[in-house]
């Protein structure tokens, strides 16, 4: 594109250079701090005197982590819950976008339904009424309530997204389709589904992240520890604790937690699956999210 | 259009079913609670405290469970450990958990319950569910239970509040929950200083407000640590779930706050105070705003943590040998100082009832001896179950800790804590005249409720060591298991025991009816505008307008509510 | 008419996520009207007593009301127009830049922190801020006094802004690179070969080509005028900076859930819908009126 490199182009290029790697290394310090943290000693960490590299480097941390049987009952909740969540919107939501997507010229009933679909997304009626209907429905203490509630808050931004993408395919595909006698079932699942890879790997990931990573609904839909994700439960270590409310014993005891390396070791694990999932991903969502987006 | 028109029954039909769902849901509660309203028979006849019941009977309950708990052992569970085989074992009751939660979240947990009017058979609330669930109608009345089956032992400590504890469990005449009652010293807050710092500098203890200053001053510039660095704190701020001073609804265990300074001023914010007869609320009062100026100059001077209502915890700068001073009861050392201790032998925390008001008076506000409830459900077949808990638990609750298994105290089901108001006070002075020798630890075995007492003196030559009239630390032995209990009586208790104690006591420690729709919003006026005032975020004449809006936004009519309350 | 027939089809396709939105989202919206009731939980929303408007007369005399929705809007300006602007910066930067390798990692990078849930990066940014904290640390070589960041009224607001931007900017970096390379090379080299300066093609040529892209993103911003970003502000809050920190969100958990005033929650929740439904409908009506774009 540009043939001859002048002294000041090239210098601009270096200061670009430079600001994109300083932006880029913010931006993995919180993980390499965590990292840091479990990997150092109870008092240092205490003290505060860690910066970018463990102090007194010990393993105890991680030893530690190995016998916390909740920790791990709490990834296995929160497995469940992402690959129901996601598989679950994986489905629903080619299925709401694909007649969504349909003019209203094309499809009569779309444009009341569109609006009762971010109707949803809008309103509520607070926590108590969601609680007393994942009560009536038996929900309590399910992976379904989490998956379930979760999911239909989110996915209504997902159906957007995807009827985006439906929308800018050529129309002439489903056109010629429509002339060969294909139905709506034919064309969404031999036609669309194929062609929309990108956008459903992107909403999958987008549900994947929101499930592994929501915290709040698991605090109110689980009565008891065993029953959390893992976001909540490491959510409720990191909280504090109210000493007013509590008695001389319980206060006892609790002098003897503050486990910053613990808990630094825990959120490294709890960093991992995203970790390892999202660069797989990343080609796909980046067409996903551009095209199901903005027409140009 | 056809399709369109079936659809839609479709999502009638739907709507019709799942309404219908709701709606006999609804009344089958209904019928369950007028059932409920035939309250089984307590006529006392076969009433036995202490009995246990021919075929076992389940409850469910709340239970509070601290996630960073690593005290269980062998297995054990929450719901299954020594207290709740205990119970079992007693009493033949099977515990069930309805609920879960820490602490931080027990409340969450207890509101949605009442909001779902979908209530464990009995939990542990503080007043402000206490009230709203007698006003849904939730509760079972337990005058009879309470009557009839409440042990002598717990109707003697509940007696010792002089009706307090009662009277706040009593709606139209019916005891609608069961009381706590513990031992007044929680809720006087001592200063601890670092003694050893005091004595390097060569200060004397504190006396005044003024003095106060000075020692903190000197902490704060002096380095006291003598590690050569600009690091110490003068007086430790509350922390982020700590208060600047405890209230009326929460008058005790205030950590870290400013509690003595305000005293000593006669400033009484968040009590209810006397003023010509007629109540007043001491936030709004003149000698809280002085308070405030006093307070807001020493953050300015640095005396005071900077960090103070941010932090995490203060309790780990003690620890880490920071801080200088803070204030707290007598169970500071189950709190952060027997940690600081064992990280560094010379810290040397003493306690003393200062800072002292003008007339050299020991002016501290009290507590009240009732915070925490046991409900029981409207409806529930066995109310006399959870007094018959804890009849069990104030009977042999100084076996527990020789049970085999661990689990701190919590861990018992539905546990509340009773204690008689005078219990350190009565143990400080018993531990003084065994070790003194005026007095043998047999003559102190026979006090049934005051369950520790009888371990307290068969123990206590075990934490302490020669001299025995000096408590400073190097004459303790920090590695015995009953070292913080023990200093925790002869260090944490003494100023209550040595000093005259003027204190002055809320008029009421309940909520009145205004306040349950008023009282959180006002009460978050006052915390964040003092806490601004303090750290200099706000003007001091900021409190000017704090008292309009108090009034205005419902302090009047809640103050009229008072005055009736206590006429 | 060729979609003839094909309204029954649609709707069976939308049947499973109209019936999930349907129990999950419209029928806990009668929760709604316990903003109207004295609501008492022992009888319940159909049985409790109607007050009409008292609980919003209630409502408007607090000094919080105010106080909440000035923070929201403040947070979530900064959040919209910082989350345009530094994205933006940053696709510029790296479209400077013809390494691909390079390119590719500096982007994968930048991604991973929009993957972290709040749970955790609330934990890791309160302990790197921290008193004693490595920032502090930091500031402290250079003579400057440690500064208490997230307990001050002052700081809090942009330190949530800045921790959501440093969070989201390389993500949204997605949808302008992809505006980026739709900007015809042609047009670079035209300008090239009349020896226009890299800033001058940058003016001329790379900004008038993603302009819809970004005024689309600022229209679509509109929507979440009243969203400031529950599950950060609650993990990173506390009672030092409620006067400038809490926001709507936060404000309603705390008062319904921890204080038991329903009817004040539930009736604040109220009101933030009815805005953000005015709003989302404003922000379609300017997207179809400025880019002749249909959000959905």
């Amino acid at each position: 594109m540009i043939k001859s490199k002048s002294l000041s182009s090239r210098i601009f290029d270096i200061i670009i250079i430079v600001v994109l790697c300083a932006v880029a290394f913010t931006c993995i310090l919180p993980l390499w701090y965590t990292l840091a943290v479990s990997f150092s000693s109870k008092s240092a960490a205490a003290a505060g005197i860690i910066s970018l590299w463990p102090v007194d480097f010990n393993l105890t941390s991680y030893q530690q982590l190995l016998s916390d049987t909740q920790f791990f009952k709490s990834f296995w909740i929160s497995i469940q819950r992402v690959v129901l969540g996601a598989g679950l919107n994986f489905i629903v939501v080619p299925l709401m976008a694909y007649p969504l997507s349909k003019s209203v010229k094309d499809f009569r009933g779309r444009n009341v339904i569109m609006w009762t679909v971010i109707f949803t997304m809008l309103f509520n009626g607070g926590l108590i009424p969601l609680y007393l209907t994942v009560q009536q429905l038996n929900l309590m203490n399910s992976v379904w309530a989490l998956v379930l509630v979760g999911g239909a808050q989110t996915i209504v931004f997902n159906i957007i997204l995807t009827i985006n993408f439906f929308r800018n395919l050529p129309k002439s595909l489903e056109e010629a389709a429509l002339v060969d006698g294909a139905g709506p079932w034919y064309i969404l699942f031999k036609l669309y589904i194929p062609l929309s890879i990108p956008v459903l790997a992107t909403v999958s990931l987008f549900s994947i992240v929101y499930h592994w990573n929501e915290f709040l609904y698991g605090l109110i839909f689980m009565t008891r520890e065993e029953f959390y994700p893992l976001q909540t439960y490491i959510q409720q270590l990191v909280v504090s604790v109210d000493p007013s409310v509590m008695t001389e014993d319980q206060y006892k005891r609790l002098s003897e937690m503050s486990n910053k390396t613990l808990d630094a070791a825990k959120i490294f694990i709890a960093m991992i699956p995203v970790l390892v999932v999202y660069p797989f991903l990343q080609r796909y969502f980046i067409h996903g999210i551009t095209l199901g987006s903005v027409k140009e | 259009m056809k399709l369109k028109g079936k659809f839609v029954a479709f999502v009638v039909l739907l709507l019709l079913l799942l309404l219908a769902a709701c709606s006999s849901e609804t009344a089958s509660n209904d019928d369950s609670e007028e059932n409920g309203t035939e309250e089984p028979s307590n006529d006392g006849k076969d009433a036995d405290p202490f009995g246990a019941y021919e075929e076992a009977i389940t409850i469910s309950i709340g239970q509070e469970v601290d996630p960073t708990d690593t005290s269980l052992t062998d297995g054990d569970t929450p719901l299954d450990n020594k207290y709740t085989r205990h119970v079992k074992e007693m009493l033949n009751i099977d515990v069930e958990h309805a609920f879960t939660a820490s602490p931080s979240n027990y409340d969450q947990k207890v509101s949605l319950a009442i909001a779902s009017n979908d209530i464990p058979d009995a939990m542990v609330v503080g007043p402000i569910e206490l009230r709203q669930m007698v006003e849904a109608d939730q509760l079972a009345d337990l005058t009879g239970v309470f009557e009839n089956y409440a042990s002598p032992a717990i109707k003697e400590i509940i007696e010792s509040t002089g009706g307090v504890a009662l009277d706040s469990v009593t709606f139209d005449g019916k005891i609608m929950a069961i009381p706590n009652a513990q031992a007044s010293a929680d809720g006087v807050h001592n200063l601890w200083i670092r003694k050893d710092w005091l004595d390097k500098l060569g200060l004397e203890p504190p006396k005044t407000v003024e003095e106060l200053q000075e020692v903190a001053r000197a902490f704060v510039e002096e380095d006291p640590d003598g590690n050569g660095e600009d690091d110490t704190i003068g007086i430790a701020g509350p922390d982020a779930s700590n208060k600047l001073y405890a209230n009326f609804l929460e008058s005790s265990n205030n950590l870290y706050g400013f509690d003595g300074i305000f005293s000593a001023l006669h400033s009484y914010p968040g009590y209810w105070l006397e003023d010509d007869g007629e109540p007043v609320y001491g936030s709004i009062l003149p000698e809280t705003k002085e308070a405030l100026g006093t307070l807001r100059d020493m953050y300015a001077e640095g005396l005071i943590d900077r960090e103070m209502g941010v932090r995490e915890d203060s309790a780990e700068s003690v620890i880490s040998g920071k801080t200088g001073i803070f204030s707290g009861p007598f169970w500071m050392p189950y709190g952060p100082i027997t940690d600081a201790i064992r990280q560094n032998p010379d810290a040397n925390w003493q306690s003393y009832a200062a800072p002292l008001d003008a007339n050299g008076d020991y002016t501290p506000h009290l507590m009240t001896p009732t915070n925490s409830y046991v409900v029981v459900r409207k409806g529930y077949e066995h109310p006399e179950a959870a007094m018959k808990i804890l009849n069990n638990l104030v009977a042999h609750e100084s076996e527990h800790d020789a049970m085999e298994g661990g689990g701190g105290p919590g861990y018992y089901p539905i546990r509340l804590v009773y204690a008689p108001a005078d219990e350190m006070e009565v143990t400080t002075v018993a531990l003084r005249e065994v070790l003194d020798g005026t007095k043998q630890p047999e003559d102190f075995y026979d006090m049934p409720s005051y369950k520790l007492i009888h371990t307290d003196v068969d123990t206590i030559f075990d934490a302490k060591l020669e001299p025995y009239d000096n408590m400073n630390i190097e004459y303790w032995n920090i590695d015995s298991n009953h070292f913080t209990r023990a200093y925790s009586a002869l260090v944490g208790t003494a100023p209550l025991v040595d000093s005259e104690i003027k204190g002055v006591k809320s008029l009421i420690y309940y909520q009145t009816d205004t306040m349950e729709s008023r009282w959180v919003n006002l009460k978050k006026l006052e915390d964040e505008t003092f806490l601004k005032i303090i750290t200099g975020a706000a003007p001091l004449d900021t409190f000017d307008q704090f008292v309009e809006d108090w009034k205005q936004q419902g302090g009047d009519q809640i103050t009229e509510e008072v005055a009736e309350s206590v006429n | 008419m060729k979609f003839k027939g094909f309204a029954k089809h649609y709707y069976l396709m939308m049947a499973p996520g109209l019936v999930w939105l349907f129990i999950f989202s419209i029928i806990p919206m009668f929760g709604i009207i316990i903003a109207f009731q004295d609501f008492n939980p022992g009888r319940g929303v159909f049985g409790s007593e109607f007050i009409g408007l008292d609980t919003f007369r209630y409502m408007f005399q607090l000094n919080d009301t105010p106080i909440i929705f000035f923070n929201t809007i403040f947070i979530a300006v900064m959040k919209i127009v910082g989350n345009l602007i530094v994205p933006l910066v940053f696709a510029l930067m790296l479209n400077e830049i013809r390494y691909v390798r390079f390119k590719r990692s500096i982007q994968t990078i930048v991604y991973l922190p929009h993957f972290l849930s709040w749970v955790i990066l609330g934990g890791v940014l309160l302990d790197i801020f921290a008193y004693q904290g490595p920032i502090n640390g930091l500031l402290g070589i250079f003579g400057i006094e440690p500064i208490l960041f997230f307990g001050k009224a002052e700081l809090f607001p942009y330190l949530v802004v800045g921790s959501d931007i440093w969070k989201e900017f390389g993500f949204n970096t997605i949808i302008y690179l992809a505006a980026l390379t739709g900007v015809n090379p042609a047009l670079y080299e035209a300008s090239g070969i009349d020896g226009a300066s890299r800033m001058r093609m940058l003016w001329h040529v790379t900004l008038p080509g993603i302009r819809t892209t970004a005024v689309l993103l600022a229209v679509l911003g509109l929507g979440n005028v009243l969203n400031a970003g529950f599950d950060q502000i609650f993990n990173l809050y506390n009672p030092l900076v409620y006067s400038t920190g809490d926001i709507i969100d936060t404000w309603v958990y705390r008062t319904g859930l921890l204080n038991l005033q329903y009817e004040l929650a539930t009736a604040v929740g109220l009101l933030k819908s009815v805005a953000g439904f005015m709003l989302i409908s404003l922000s379609y009506y300017l997207a179809y009126k400025l880019t002749d774009y249909r959000i959905f």
